[in-house]
């Protein structure tokens, strides 16, 4: 059974130091913003590893699992660490539980949340476009209860996810920036940092950061959300998988009649660039596009 | 018991392990009761041995609801792989009768009755891996059913094979525990599934201990641990839908203002020094004089429905044995009260089994025939001879109270209205009678109450009952004293009436000279008479 289940979700150093330094700090940082213990929800495996490294600032943890084995796995491990209380697992796939609302059991999650962690298996746009559509569906929820929250995303970096998407997305992204300008200069600037991102030779992390922290903002944006990202950081996950992974701030604006603008600009967006887990520490990529917030 | 042999096997065919499962539990709250009896003899083996290893971890039963899941997780001695194999069997333990709550060997799969499928991870101290069994009760059930149709019937153990799984992972050496998932529960089984029932069934049933919101409590517990040689609460939790995690206790709190407990000890009557169970009981309270005392009435609690039956759920003693219930509460109703148990419902209790040689039947509904129940059925004519007794004299206590109480309060009107002038001449002879009926009345009382309190109240109201006698006796002026001439007057009676009325009331004031209230309550209906004419 559930041998090859744990090969995959098992966890490695890159992966601990992301969970017990990098999100550890942004989970206990939204624990002291909000002043009360977080409500979680996510896909953490059986072993919720998550969980338990940031159980002080947790308060109930909404989990999602789809293998039945593994669920059960997991109440093992709730009532082995002393949380079972706390957990409130639903049955089924993340992305059709976003859809429907409710789990295989006709439970529901317990909107909102402050801390939504998703571990994924498998790229962003995988197979079809169900995780685009199951996020935008979680932020809307969060967005009808006007609830702010930090946003923990992992997932592999696999070429073949974007090649058509990403290719698109890149045209329309430097089209939408030059659009905003009519200054030569800048326009220039603009052509030359997004010629970077489209060069095969450049890394694929850094379009994939482009993508997914640009997707996150509008998504954010469209439902009163500030959206503030952050460097995708790389790291080399079990059985040496390239993931990536996102942490990303989502506050909420209220008053606004239609969608709003982040503090965060589109240019300093494009220039956060990715980050890289190494040895234990968290490393600026070497390779960078050309910066586009100081022309 | 049966024993673990092939042969006793293949005399099981595979329907009788579904009518086996599901006619066992008629009430599915039973099924819970089977997986924590489990859990609590798997803490009582650990706990025997946990100082020689030197753990020193809070022995526990956790149950929680996830889903359509019910999960029972206790950190007892855990199953090795061995144990965990023969869970295909169906009736083999190795449980010793009299020494474990559990020894039928079909509870751990009691859970197949009401749900998809049964899961338990088990693990015990020093093995270095975790055990898991799946049962997949649904698919063998429809899977009988169909070739019961084609008229193929097999042997149970070969479809228990077919429809279960035995696998096994790594763990640390020092873990050791048991997770049992009932999962996929029926909606036919909402009870199960539902954290207030379960947590007032567990608190009813479970070798739980007694609230501390409970004033005897305390008490109650300290005494069963001297006198209850086995009795070993257990630490059991529940986990609420909130998030909630509370601690079971056994039903009683203080809001069922329940009076002061005692204890019955049954002897065994034919070896005065063997102790065969012992009792505790306590009726329904109530404030009289400042405490909480004996009410006298069917022990009643709020509950959740209209139903009468609801509130009465905890009337009437628990048997238990190793801390379990073994029948409802009707049972030792039936077994010691016989015909005449109304009575045994003014009292809530239990009765712990101390003689191991008595055993219950495999659905624990009642006890197994034999030498040592009736032994103890026998002994145990104590209790409703005792109850009875106490009820009898709870009953007197109260009636000597209440009637104290409603002659109080109409000595202190009297009294008011006597120090106000407002008492007529035509009451006195009714005040008189009642007074002298109220007094032997409650002479009687005070004689047969055995209550000092009470009896010191009621004695006290004779007291001012006789000194307001005396007041009344030397009371000179009452209201309506001048009655005939306010009569005549207020009717405008010519003279001639007038004196024709004035005789007539004399010569009765005349007549009646001995027994003037006699006279003073005439003269009061005939002015009423002759107000209501004219």
């Amino acid at each position: 059974m559930s041998q090859q289940h744990e090969a995959v979700f098992d966890t490695n150093p890159n992966k601990d130091f992301l969970r017990s330094e990098y999100d550890y700090s942004h989970v206990e940082r939204w624990f002291k913003k909000c002043g009360k213990r977080l409500n979680y929800i996510g896909l953490p495996a059986w072993k919720m590893l998550d969980i338990i490294s940031w159980e002080k600032f947790l308060n109930r943890f909404t989990t999602i699992e789809r293998k039945e084995d593994e669920q059960h796995l997991m109440f093992l491990q709730a009532n082995v660490r002393d949380v079972e209380h706390r957990l409130y697992s639903l049955y089924g796939d993340f992305d059709e539980i976003l859809r429907s609302g409710r789990d295989e059991n006709g439970k529901s999650p317990q909107w909102p949340y402050e801390v939504v962690n998703l571990d994924y298996f498998g790229g962003f746009i995988y197979q079809d476009l169900a995780r685009p559509r199951a996020i935008k569906k979680l932020v809307s929820n969060q967005g009808d209860h006007q609830h702010s929250f930090l946003f923990i995303i992992t997932q592999h970096l696999r070429d073949a996810d974007l090649k058509g998407a990403k290719a698109a997305f890149l045209d329309d992204f430097r089209g939408g920036l030059k659009s905003a300008t009519v200054e030569t200069a800048t326009r220039n600037a603009i052509d030359r940092t997004m010629d970077w991102y489209s060069d095969p030779n450049n890394p694929d992390s850094a379009r994939q950061t482009l993508y997914m922290n640009t997707f996150l903002r509008e998504t954010g944006e469209s439902e009163h959300f500030d959206v503030a990202c952050r460097p995708g950081v790389l790291y080399s996950g079990t059985g040496n998988a390239s993931m990536i992974h996102f942490v990303t701030d989502f506050t909420f604006r209220a008053g606004t009649a239609h969608k709003i603008y982040s503090k965060q600009s589109l240019l300093e967006l494009v220039d956060l660039g990715t980050a890289e887990v190494k040895d234990g520490r968290i490393t600026k990529s070497v390779a960078k596009a050309p910066r586009l917030s100081d022309v | 018991m049966t024993s673990p042999t092939s042969s006793n096997e293949e005399l099981v065919y595979a329907p009788a392990v579904i009518i086996l499962s599901s006619d066992l539990y008629p009430r599915k709250l039973e099924i819970v009761r089977e997986y924590i009896q489990n859990a609590s003899d798997a803490i009582d083996s650990f706990a025997a041995i946990a100082d020689v290893l030197e753990d020193t971890s809070e022995l526990q039963i956790k149950i929680s609801i996830q889903g359509r899941s019910l999960l029972i997780f206790d950190n007892g001695i855990g199953m090795n792989e061995e144990d965990v194999s023969k869970l295909r069997r169906i009736a083999y333990s190795e449980k010793k009768a009299g020494e474990e709550a559990g020894y039928k060997g079909i509870g751990k799969l009691a859970g197949i009755a009401v749900a998809d499928k049964l899961k338990i991870s088990s693990t015990s101290y020093g093995d270095p891996k975790l055990h898991h069994f799946e049962f997949r009760a649904k698919d063998m059930r429809e899977e009988i059913s169909q070739k019961k149709k084609q008229g193929v019937i097999e042997h149970a153990s070969d479809a228990i094979i077919r429809h279960t799984t035995l696998w096994s992972t790594d763990i640390d050496r020092a873990a050791h525990y048991t997770l049992v998932e009932v999962r996929g529960i029926a909606e036919s089984c909402p009870e199960l599934l539902d954290a207030n029932r379960l947590r007032e069934y567990i608190g009813d049933i479970a070798p739980v201990d007694f609230s501390p919101d409970f004033k005897w409590g305390a008490r109650l517990s300290q005494h069963l641990r001297q006198n209850v040689p086995d009795y070993s609460p257990k630490t059991v939790y529940l986990s609420k839908q909130n998030g909630e995690r509370i601690r079971i206790y056994k039903p009683y709190d203080d809001s069922m203002t329940i009076s002061e407990p005692e204890y019955i000890e049954v002897h065994d009557k034919e070896n005065l020094n063997k102790t065969l169970a012992l009792c505790w009981y306590a009726t329904k309270g109530q404030e009289i004089l400042g405490q909480i005392r004996p009410a006298g009435w069917i022990f009643s609690v709020d509950g959740d429905s209209d139903d009468p039956r609801d509130k009465k759920r905890f009337a009437g003693l628990a048997y238990k044995l190793f801390g379990f219930s073994v029948g409802d509460r009707s049972l030792a109703v039936r077994t010691l009260w016989g015909q005449s148990g109304p009575r045994a419902l003014w009292f809530t209790g239990e009765i712990h089994i101390i003689d191991k040689d008595v055993l219950p039947t495999t659905d624990r509904s009642d006890f197994i025939e034999n030498e040592a129940r009736e032994r103890l059925y026998r002994a145990g004519e104590r209790i409703p001879i005792k109850l009875n007794k106490l009820a009898q004299e709870i009953s007197n206590n109260r009636n000597a109270y209440r009637d104290g109480e409603r002659f109080s309060e109409k000595l202190q009107t009297w009294n008011e209205r006597l120090k106000a002038g407002k008492i007529e001449r035509s009451e006195l002879k009714s005040i008189r009678d009642h007074l002298n009926r109220g007094l032997t009345t409650l002479q009687r009382r005070t004689d047969n109450c055995n209550d000092q309190d009470i009896k010191q109240y009621d004695k006290g109201i004779q007291q001012f009952a006789t000194k307001f006698q005396k007041d009344l006796e030397q009371a000179k002026q009452f209201k309506g004293d001048n009655g005939i001439a306010d009569v005549a007057n207020e009717l405008s009676m010519p003279t001639k009436a007038r004196k024709v009325f004035t005789i007539i009331m004399q010569t009765l004031e005349s007549h009646f000279s001995d027994d003037p209230d006699t006279y003073h309550e005439l003269a009061s209906k005939i002015s009423k008479v002759l107000r209501n004419k004219y």
